[in-house]
C-alpha cells in the first residue's frame, strides 16, 4: 500500500494534481499549468499561465471566453511528455472535444475519465475504451436508478410534447454547450418540422460546432421583440439560467421543460418548477460507469464528482474491485 | 383498451399545470376508452382506492431477492427517490425487456378486477412468482402504475372537482349534478359509469346523496369595511363537518370527504329517524360536554370516527352531538337558493317544532348552533379572542343574503380563527422527506429548554419556503452530529418560531406536553439558542388558556 503522497495523481485543495509534472486537471483556481478535459465552465478557471487541451476544446473555450488565453493543443491519441510522463487525450463522449486523459509513468497507467458517456451522440466522438491500472472516474449518476433511454426515444417524446400543444410556445431549457447541439441533432430527425429558435449563447455554440465540421440544424436566433403568433407551435432552446426571473415574460402561453438526467426522478421533476422533464444526460448512467470500470481493467479506482459511497461499496462487495477514497 | 392509455393519462396529468388542460386531457381519455376502464380510472384518480396489496418494504425485498440486489443499495436509492413504487420502477428499467417474453396488453379493468385481487389468494411463493411474471410481461411504461396500485400509493394531482368538471363538459350537464352523482360510494362498474354520464337527470337517484358542501374562506381585511349587520356570526367548532339527511324516512350521515358514516354514529341515526319531516341539515358533529355545554377536545372525537358499531359503553363515554347550522332541504323542497337569513328562520322554526312534537327527546343529541351578535367589528374580535374558552377555533362569519352554493366561493362564508399560540424552539433533529421532498431534509424536530437541557417538544414539516428548505438542507448536512438511519441529530444553533393550535398535558411525550398542528412560522435567524423558550414558558401558556 502506498501513502496518498506517493500516488502519481492525487487530490490537492479539491483538485486533481500530478506533482511529478506539476500539472493540474480542470483546476478551480489559477495555476501554472492546467489540463482541460472539456469546455464546460465548471471545468475551467481564468488566470492559468498555460492550458493544454484538445483542438476542439480550445476552439470552444476561446469562443466562450475570448482569445486572451494561452492554450496548447493536441490531437486525440497524440502522446506528449512532461517531466518524463507520457500524457494523451482520448475521446470521452461527453461533448465535442471532451476527453479522458491518460498518464503513463514507469509503466504505470493512470486514466482520468473526465466527464463521459457511452451513449451514442452524433455531435461528438464516441467514448474510447482505454485500459489502465488506476482509474479516476466521475460518478455524477452513481446509483442504479439512473438508466438512460435511447436518445432518439427522448427526442420523439420532445417532438410529441411540442406537437401536442400547437397553441403553445415550447421552451426547452438545456446547457448551451453540448446538450443543446445533441438535442438539435436528434430533434431534427423526428416528426417535428416546426421552427426552432435558440438563445444567443446556444446559437454561438451551434456555429462553432458547424465550423468544427459537425452537422447542426439551422436555428433562428431568438429576439426579445418576436411577435407572439410567430412563436406558436415552435420550439425555443434556452439555457437553464434564464428559467427564473423576468426573461419568461417575453413570451405568452408557454410550456416549459428541462432536459437533464436528474429529470428521471419524479420528485426532482416536480420540484424543478418546469412543467415537464426529459431525462437525457451527457454523463454515464450506472451501467455505463460499471462498464467503464470493468473494461478499463483498473485494479484501483477513485471516484469524484458525485456521491460515490453506494457505488464504491457495490464495487468492493460485488466485483471485488479496490476502490480508494480520495483524501480531500 | 390497454393499461398503456392509463399510464399515458397519468404521465400527462402529472406534467400539466393548467387546470383547463387537465380537464381537456381527462375528457379525451373518457371519450376514447371503455366505460369499465373509465370507471376504474375515476376510482383511482379520486383516491377511492388506497388499498395496499403489499407493502413498499415487501416490494423492495422481493426485487432484491429476484434480481440479487443488495438491500442497502435499494435503500440508498429510496433516499433519493422517496417512493418505493418508483424506486422499483426505475430499477426494473432495462431489466425485464431482455427476457423476450411476449408483452401483455392487459386492460385497466383486468388488472384491477382480476389480476391484482387474485394475488391475495396466492401463498407467498406463488405471489412472488406472479409479481415477477407481471414485471416481465407488462410493458415498461406501465410499471409505475402497477407498482403504485400494488402498494396503495397511487396519487396524482387531480381533485374530485376536476373529474366533475371534465364529465360535465363531456356530457354537457351542470357540474352540480355530476358532483352529486360522484358523491359517496363510487363502485367501479359499467353501470356506475353509465349512470355518471347519463344525460337524463333522475331526481330519485339523488335521494340519499348530500349536496356539495359550501366552504368558508380565510378572512380578508376588506370585510371590516362592510356593515356588521350584513353578517351572521357563529362559533367555529372543531369537529367533523357533516350533512345529516332524512329523505323518505331514511337517515344518512355524510362527511365532507363524502363518506357515509351511519355505522359510526348509530345513536344519532336512530334518534333522528323519529322526526316526522324530511330534511337536509348542514352542521358539525362533536363529542359534547353536556354538563358545561361545550365541545370536548377533538382527540375524543377521534376515538369515535374510525370505530364502526360502537358499543353502548363507548356511546356513553364519548357522547356525541350534531349541531346544525343550516337547513338546505325540507320535505323535498330544495331551499339552497333562499337567502341565509331566511333559511335560518326556517331552521329555528323546524327545530322548535321537532323538539315539541318528536316522541323521543332529541335535544340530548341534536341542537342548532347559537348565534353571536357582536355590536361592531372590535366586538367581534373580542368574541374571537374568547373562543378558546368554549373550545372553539374562532368565528364563522356568513353573509346574511348569501345562497348556499357549492365549493369555496369567495365572499360568502369567512372563517376568523384565533391567532395561533407560538413558542421559539431549537432545531435538534432532521429527517429526509419523501415524495416531492425526497433527497432533502424536510422533517424537523424542535426542542425547548429545561434547565440546561434541550427537550424535544414538537415536529413540524410545513411553513418554510422552497428556498429556505434548500438553505436549511445545506446547513443540516454541514452541521450533523450523528446519523441514525434517515435521521440526523444536529448542532443546536437554529431557532424557529413554531405556531400551534392547542397545547395539553401528554404522558406519552418526554416533554410532558403535546401540541396540535405545529408548524414553522418564522426562521428566527436573529435569535441565539439561549433566546429560545423553555418548557416552563409552555406550561404557562397552557395555564393561561385553561
Amino acid at each position: 500500500m502506498r501513502t496518498k503522497q506517493e500516488y502519481l495523481i492525487r487530490y490537492k485543495d479539491g483538485n486533481l494534481y500530478c506533482e511529478l509534472a506539476d500539472i493540474w486537471i480542470d483546476p478551480s483556481k489559477p495555476v501554472k499549468k492546467a489540463l482541460i478535459t472539456h469546455a464546460h465552465f465548471d471545468h475551467f478557471t481564468f488566470g492559468c499561465e498555460e492550458y493544454i487541451s484538445t483542438k476542439e476544446t480550445a476552439i470552444l473555450l476561446k469562443e466562450r471566453v475570448g482569445d486572451n488565453i494561452k492554450i496548447k493543443t493536441f490531437e486525440y491519441g497524440e502522446e506528449f511528455k512532461i517531466n518524463g510522463i507520457n500524457i494523451s487525450f482520448h475521446p470521452s463522449g461527453h461533448i465535442l472535444g471532451s476527453s479522458q486523459i491518460r498518464f503513463i509513468f514507469a509503466e504505470e497507467k493512470w486514466l482520468i475519465s473526465g466527464d463521459f458517456k457511452l451513449q451514442k451522440d452524433q455531435t461528438c466522438k464516441q467514448y474510447e475504451m482505454v485500459k489502465t491500472d488506476y482509474l479516476i472516474s466521475e460518478c455524477t449518476f452513481g446509483l442504479p436508478i439512473f438508466k438512460w433511454d435511447e436518445s432518439h426515444k427522448i427526442a420523439n417524446d420532445i417532438s410529441k410534447w411540442i406537437t401536442n400543444s400547437p397553441e403553445k410556445t415550447s421552451l426547452l431549457f438545456c446547457y448551451s454547450l453540448g446538450k443543446a447541439q445533441r438535442l438539435l441533432n436528434e430533434i431534427s430527425q423526428t416528426n417535428f418540422k416546426g421552427n426552432i429558435y435558440s438563445h444567443d449563447s446556444i446559437h454561438k455554440m451551434n456555429n462553432s460546432y458547424r465550423e468544427l465540421g459537425i452537422d447542426i440544424k439551422d436555428t433562428i436566433k431568438i429576439e426579445n421583440k418576436k411577435k407572439i403568433d410567430e412563436l406558436k407551435g415552435s420550439l425555443i432552446l434556452l439555457p437553464p439560467s434564464l428559467s427564473k426571473g423576468s426573461y419568461l415574460k417575453n413570451f405568452k402561453n408557454i410550456q416549459t421543460a428541462f432536459a437533464s438526467g436528474w429529470m428521471s426522478i419524479r420528485a426532482l421533476r416536480k420540484r424543478s418548477g418546469y412543467d415537464k422533464g426529459f431525462a437525457i444526460s451527457d454523463h454515464a448512467d450506472w451501467d455505463g460507469i460499471l462498464e467503464v470500470v470493468k473494461k478499463s481493467e483498473a485494479k484501483n479506482v477513485f471516484f469524484h464528482h458525485g456521491d460515490s459511497e453506494a457505488l464504491s461499496k457495490y464495487l468492493v462487495e460485488k466485483e471485488s474491485i479496490n476502490v480508494i477514497l480520495f483524501g480531500k | 383498451m390497454s393499461l398503456k392509455k392509463f399510464s399515458e393519462l397519468f404521465g400527462d396529468l402529472d406534467s400539466i399545470n393548467s387546470t383547463n388542460n387537465k380537464i381537456e386531457v381527462l375528457k379525451n381519455y373518457f371519450l376514447s376508452n371503455d366505460p369499465i376502464d373509465n370507471s376504474w380510472a375515476i376510482y383511482l384518480l379520486t383516491g377511492k382506492s388506497n388499498k395496499r396489496f403489499i407493502s413498499g418494504r415487501y416490494l423492495k425485498n422481493l426485487f432484491s431477492q429476484i434480481y440479487e440486489y443488495p438491500q442497502w443499495l435499494i435503500d440508498t436509492c429510496y433516499l433519493k427517490v422517496g417512493d418505493s413504487a418508483e424506486v422499483i420502477t426505475l430499477l426494473l428499467k432495462n431489466k425485464t425487456n431482455s427476457k423476450k417474453k411476449k408483452l401483455s396488453n392487459i386492460s385497466l379493468n383486468e388488472l384491477l378486477s382480476v389480476t391484482i385481487p387474485a394475488l391475495s389468494k396466492l401463498n407467498e411463493e406463488e405471489k412472488n412468482l406472479e409479481i415477477k411474471n407481471l414485471w416481465e410481461t407488462l410493458p415498461e411504461d406501465n410499471h409505475l402504475i402497477f407498482n403504485k396500485i400494488l402498494t396503495g400509493t397511487f396519487r396524482v394531482g387531480v381533485s374530485i372537482g376536476l373529474i366533475t368538471k371534465s364529465i360535465s363538459k363531456l356530457i354537457k350537464i351542470e357540474e352540480e349534478i355530476i358532483a352529486h352523482r360522484l358523491m359517496g360510494d363510487f363502485k367501479p362498474s359499467i353501470d356506475s359509469y353509465e349512470f355518471l354520464i347519463n344525460k337524463n337527470i333522475n331526481l330519485q337517484e339523488l335521494n340519499s346523496k348530500p349536496f356539495p358542501f359550501l366552504l368558508a374562506n380565510t378572512i380578508e381585511d376588506k370585510i371590516f369595511n362592510s356593515s356588521i349587520n350584513d353578517f351572521q356570526f357563529e362559533w367555529k367548532y372543531d369537529g367533523i363537518r357533516m350533512q345529516l339527511i332524512k329523505r323518505s324516512g331514511n337517515v344518512s350521515l355524510w362527511t365532507r370527504g363524502q363518506e357515509l358514516v351511519n355505522d359510526s354514529f348509530p345513536e344519532l341515526v336512530e334518534k333522528m329517524s323519529h322526526i316526522k319531516d324530511d330534511f337536509v341539515l348542514d352542521g358539525e358533529l362533536l363529542v359534547w360536554n353536556f354538563k358545561e355545554q361545550i365541545a370536548f377536545d377533538f382527540s375524543l372525537l377521534q376515538k369515535r370516527i374510525n370505530r364502526k358499531s360502537p358499543t353502548r359503553s363507548i356511546q356513553i363515554k364519548y357522547p356525541i352531538i350534531f349541531i346544525a347550522y343550516d337547513l338546505l332541504e325540507i320535505n323535498g323542497r330544495d331551499i339552497r337558493e333562499i337567502k341565509l337569513e331566511n333559511r335560518r328562520i326556517e331552521l329555528e322554526k323546524y327545530f322548535s317544532k321537532w323538539q315539541i312534537k318528536t316522541e323521543n327527546n332529541i335535544s340530548d343529541i341534536f341542537k342548532i348552533c347559537d348565534l353571536i351578535f357582536p355590536k361592531d367589528w372590535p366586538d367581534a374580535l373580542t368574541y374571537k379572542e374568547k373562543s378558546r374558552e368554549n373550545n372553539t377555533e374562532g368565528l364563522i362569519i356568513k353573509k346574511k343574503t348569501s345562497i348556499y352554493s357549492s365549493g369555496r366561493k369567495k365572499g360568502i362564508w369567512w372563517k376568523y380563527k384565533v391567532d395561533p399560540m407560538q413558542l421559539d424552539a431549537v432545531l435538534i433533529y432532521a429527517k429526509g422527506g419523501s415524495g416531492r421532498r425526497a433527497g432533502l431534509y424536510t422533517d424537523y424536530s424542535f426542542a425547548l429548554w429545561k434547565d440546561k437541557e434541550l427537550i424535544k417538544f414538537a415536529s413540524a414539516y410545513s411553513g418554510l419556503t422552497n428556498i429556505e428548505i434548500k438553505e436549511l438542507d445545506k446547513w443540516i448536512r454541514k452541521n450533523t452530529i450523528e446519523k441514525f438511519g434517515p435521521v440526523r441529530s444536529l448542532k443546536p444553533e437554529m431557532v424557529f418560531e413554531i405556531s400551534f393550535e392547542k397545547i395539553q398535558i401528554s404522558k406519552r411525550h418526554k416533554s410532558g406536553i403535546a401540541v396540535r398542528f405545529p408548524r414553522i412560522t418564522k426562521w428566527r435567524k436573529d435569535k441565539k439558542i439561549n433566546d429560545a423558550d423553555s418548557l416552563e414558558n409552555a406550561y404557562e401558556l397552557m395555564k393561561k388558556i385553561s
